[in-house]
């Protein structure tokens, strides 16, 4: 019987609420998933193009404890609620911070249900209990360190910047070039864009706490999606690290600091009528489909029996193959992206998805490609070649380091 | 046709910017008449518009520290340009910690009105942020549609209440009625009235004062207690109270009986007239 409990108190509760309403941007379903590092919350959206994970280590919380005498290791449970059922409890941040001195939830698995409970003010307590319906965890994958680009700006700095575009603007272009960075909005092509009003700013490289130009690209995505993580990031005060490649490679956002962590991970426009000449046309593939549709990179979920992906060898690379194209097989894809720094070797890899001249001229969403490691994967064998994208964060981070230290791979 | 504005100083961008959120609330659309003197909003009176007519003057000199412009001709030397205020607004609200605005007529996709701001940063280098507010130029030919509008041969002009208590008593009248009478005196004297079969509502104003227009304005002859009135789609007023955002120095309403209502208010370096056609 493996149960969660923890308690939160003050301030973190309403950090907590704050996190999830910047969830609540992204999907309607909310998984919570408790693990030995910490409680992870994760949305996604229902194209599959907006991911975020929220990661609450237990030093966040006053008391955090897995499972009931369970060993460590031993399976957790992985829920998904209704974002709509979560999402009013912590509305009112105010009121909650006002109110509420300590709140505790709880997963137990017997009554599949969730408690949230709040210990407010003058001895009330609300309590919660909320269905959940146990479910894979579904993770996004993301090599970072492989990211040409790389910026980290005071999370203030991207506030002022987006603060700068309607609440209604759906999507934004972030352009890198050597000397500058810019923003502006994004309008689709024929969409009464003769009466758009357009907003363009750029800054430079001084702004930034780094800055990082690996290949000049731009980047259009949700910007909708991104205002409520900003939002947390901000009222932390926390740095926010932008991680992108060319022109149609998702993006990441992430901040981190002693107690949480946080990704947003995007997918970018794949606009055929601004590739760069650097990036190679490749020969149209007819048996997949049209490569605007292209997934960005397909994520590992995890079993629902917690194994983890440390057997798998350590070995991230970033697919762009478009979802019914064939899988470059890894040894292909580490020559293709050893040399990070040269941007014609970047534009090879999307040699795997049909050229430009096989999309309309109008421009689609790439997904990120999540795909369920089922039972089926001892089958074929498959998922032993499906290579891991990405490390724990631990692991991560420390690649990152290595990265910076030596940014030639 | 040329046109290119600087505005330096944060008091004189606050105060544009709330002029033109105000327009915006007034009307979607609406016209900028650009001559060497002033800037005009424009709504000229059209049915489409429900009749409803708007003009505001304001002097350039008093909001920008720069103002170049060449008209059509030397002889018509004004731009007219048909724009939707809110983008300007919206435009103006995100650049008020600017060093400097820049507003320009430019040629982008389309004609636009470009503000550039200046931005002050940490860094050395100053972010420039820029928006371009798409414009449609209104040619010579249309004009005398934009004209500033003849006052009204009224027959009470009073001073308002403030706006704020009107606004009050207008949004509650707004719930029970489509339509509200105006009527006022020459004692000042200002009535609000809403009348409908269940129930009828009338919010009643006194000493209230009458602007001295001279004795030619007014007919001398009519009784100081004789009101005249005039029905208005009460959504009309409201919009108009709803969008003023600071107390004018001067808020006057003229009544045609039967006819318009002409609301005018004054502040120090902007006026504007707003006409609400009566209906039966």
């Amino acid at each position: 019987m493996a149960t969660m409990s923890c308690v939160l108190e003050g301030n973190r509760v309403k950090a907590f609420g704050k996190a999830i309403h910047a969830l609540s941007r992204i999907g309607e379903e909310l998984w919570l998933d408790p693990m030995v590092k910490g409680l992870a919350l994760r949305s996604v959206n229902s194209a599959h193009s907006a991911y975020t994970c929220f990661l609450f280590s237990p030093m966040f919380f006053q008391h955090y404890s897995l499972g009931s005498g369970s060993e460590q290791g031993s399976a957790t449970i992985k829920c998904k609620l209704l974002m709509k059922s979560v999402l009013p409890l912590f509305r009112g941040l105010n009121s909650i911070e006002r109110n509420v001195e300590r709140s505790q939830i709880s997963i137990s698995t017997p009554s599949d249900r969730v408690t949230i409970q709040f210990f407010c003010r003058h001895g009330i307590t609300k309590t919660h209990n909320l269905h959940f319906q146990e479910s894979e965890a579904l993770q996004a994958e993301f090599a970072s360190h492989l990211c040409p680009n790389v910026l980290k700006a005071p999370a203030r700095l991207l506030g002022d910047m987006v603060m700068h575009f309607p609440v209604f603007q759906e999507e934004i272009t972030l352009s890198m070039m050597p000397l500058s960075v810019s923003f502006r909005n994004y309008c689709e092509a024929g969409n009464d864009h003769m009466k758009m009003m357009y907003t363009e700013m750029s800054l430079h490289p001084d702004e930034f706490d780094y800055f990082q130009v690996g290949v000049d690209s731009d980047i259009t995505f949700c910007l909708k999606e991104l205002r409520g993580f900003l939002s947390f990031a901000e009222s932390h005060s926390l740095p926010v690290s932008v991680h992108f490649g060319a022109t149609g490679n998702p993006v990441r956002f992430y901040i981190k600091d002693m107690v949480l962590e946080a990704t947003v991970v995007l997918a970018t426009l794949m606009d055929s009528e601004k590739r760069g000449p650097s990036q190679p046309i490749g020969p149209p593939n007819p048996t997949s489909p049209r490569c605007a549709d292209a997934a960005a990179l397909p994520a590992v979920s995890y079993e629902a029996d917690g194994s983890k992906p440390q057997d798998i060898p350590a070995v991230t690379e970033l697919i762009t193959s478009s979802q019914g194209s064939p899988i470059i097989n890894p040894p292909a894809l580490m020559q293709l992206l050893s040399p990070v720094d040269d941007p014609d070797r970047l534009g090879v890899s999307d040699e795997a998805c049909p050229s430009a001249t096989t999309t309309p001229a109008s421009t689609m969403i790439c997904s990120l490609l999540f795909r369920a490691l089922s039972s089926e994967q001892d089958d074929d064998g498959c998922a032993a070649r499906l290579p891991v994208l990405a490390c724990h964060s631990d692991a991560e981070e420390d690649m990152e380091e290595d990265y910076r230290r030596s940014p030639s791979l | 046709m040329k046109f290119r504005g600087k505005i330096v100083d944060v008091a004189c961008l606050n105060h544009f910017t709330r002029v033109v959120t105000t327009i915006s609330k007034l009307t979607k659309t609406c016209v900028l008449r650009l001559t060497p003197d002033n800037l005009f909003f424009v709504l000229s009176g059209k049915v489409a518009n429900g009749g409803v007519g708007m003009w505001c003057e304001l002097s350039q000199a008093n909001f920008f520290d720069e103002y170049q412009m060449e008209g059509v001709s030397p002889e018509d030397n004004e731009i007219l340009l048909e724009v939707t205020p809110e983008n300007l607004s919206r435009a103006l609200k995100t650049v008020q910690n600017a060093k400097a605005v820049k507003v320009k007529l430019t040629k982008k996709h389309c004609p636009c009105l470009t503000i550039a701001a200046e931005l002050p940063t940490l860094s050395s280098v100053s972010r420039v942020v820029t928006h371009d507010v798409p414009v449609d130029i209104v040619p010579r030919r249309l004009w005398h549609e934009f004209k500033e509008p003849i006052m009204p041969d009224f027959d009470v002009s009073v001073y308002l209440p403030p706006l704020k208590t009107m606004k009050s008593v207008v949004d509650r009248m707004k719930n029970l009625s489509n339509f509200l009478v105006i009527e006022a005196n020459l004692n000042g004297q200002m009535n609000l009235k809403i009348e409908t079969d269940l129930v009828s509502v009338t919010t009643h104003f006194k000493d209230l004062g009458n602007p001295p227009w001279g004795d030619d304005a007014a007919s001398p002859s009519r009784e100081s207690e004789a009101m005249a009135e005039a029905r208005v789609d009460v959504r009309r007023l409201q919009q108009f109270l709803v969008g003023q955002q600071v107390n004018p120095s001067r808020a006057m309403c003229n009544i045609v009986h039967q006819g318009v209502v002409h609301l005018i208010l004054l502040h120090e370096d902007v006026s504007l007239q707003y006409f609400i056609p009566a209906v039966a």
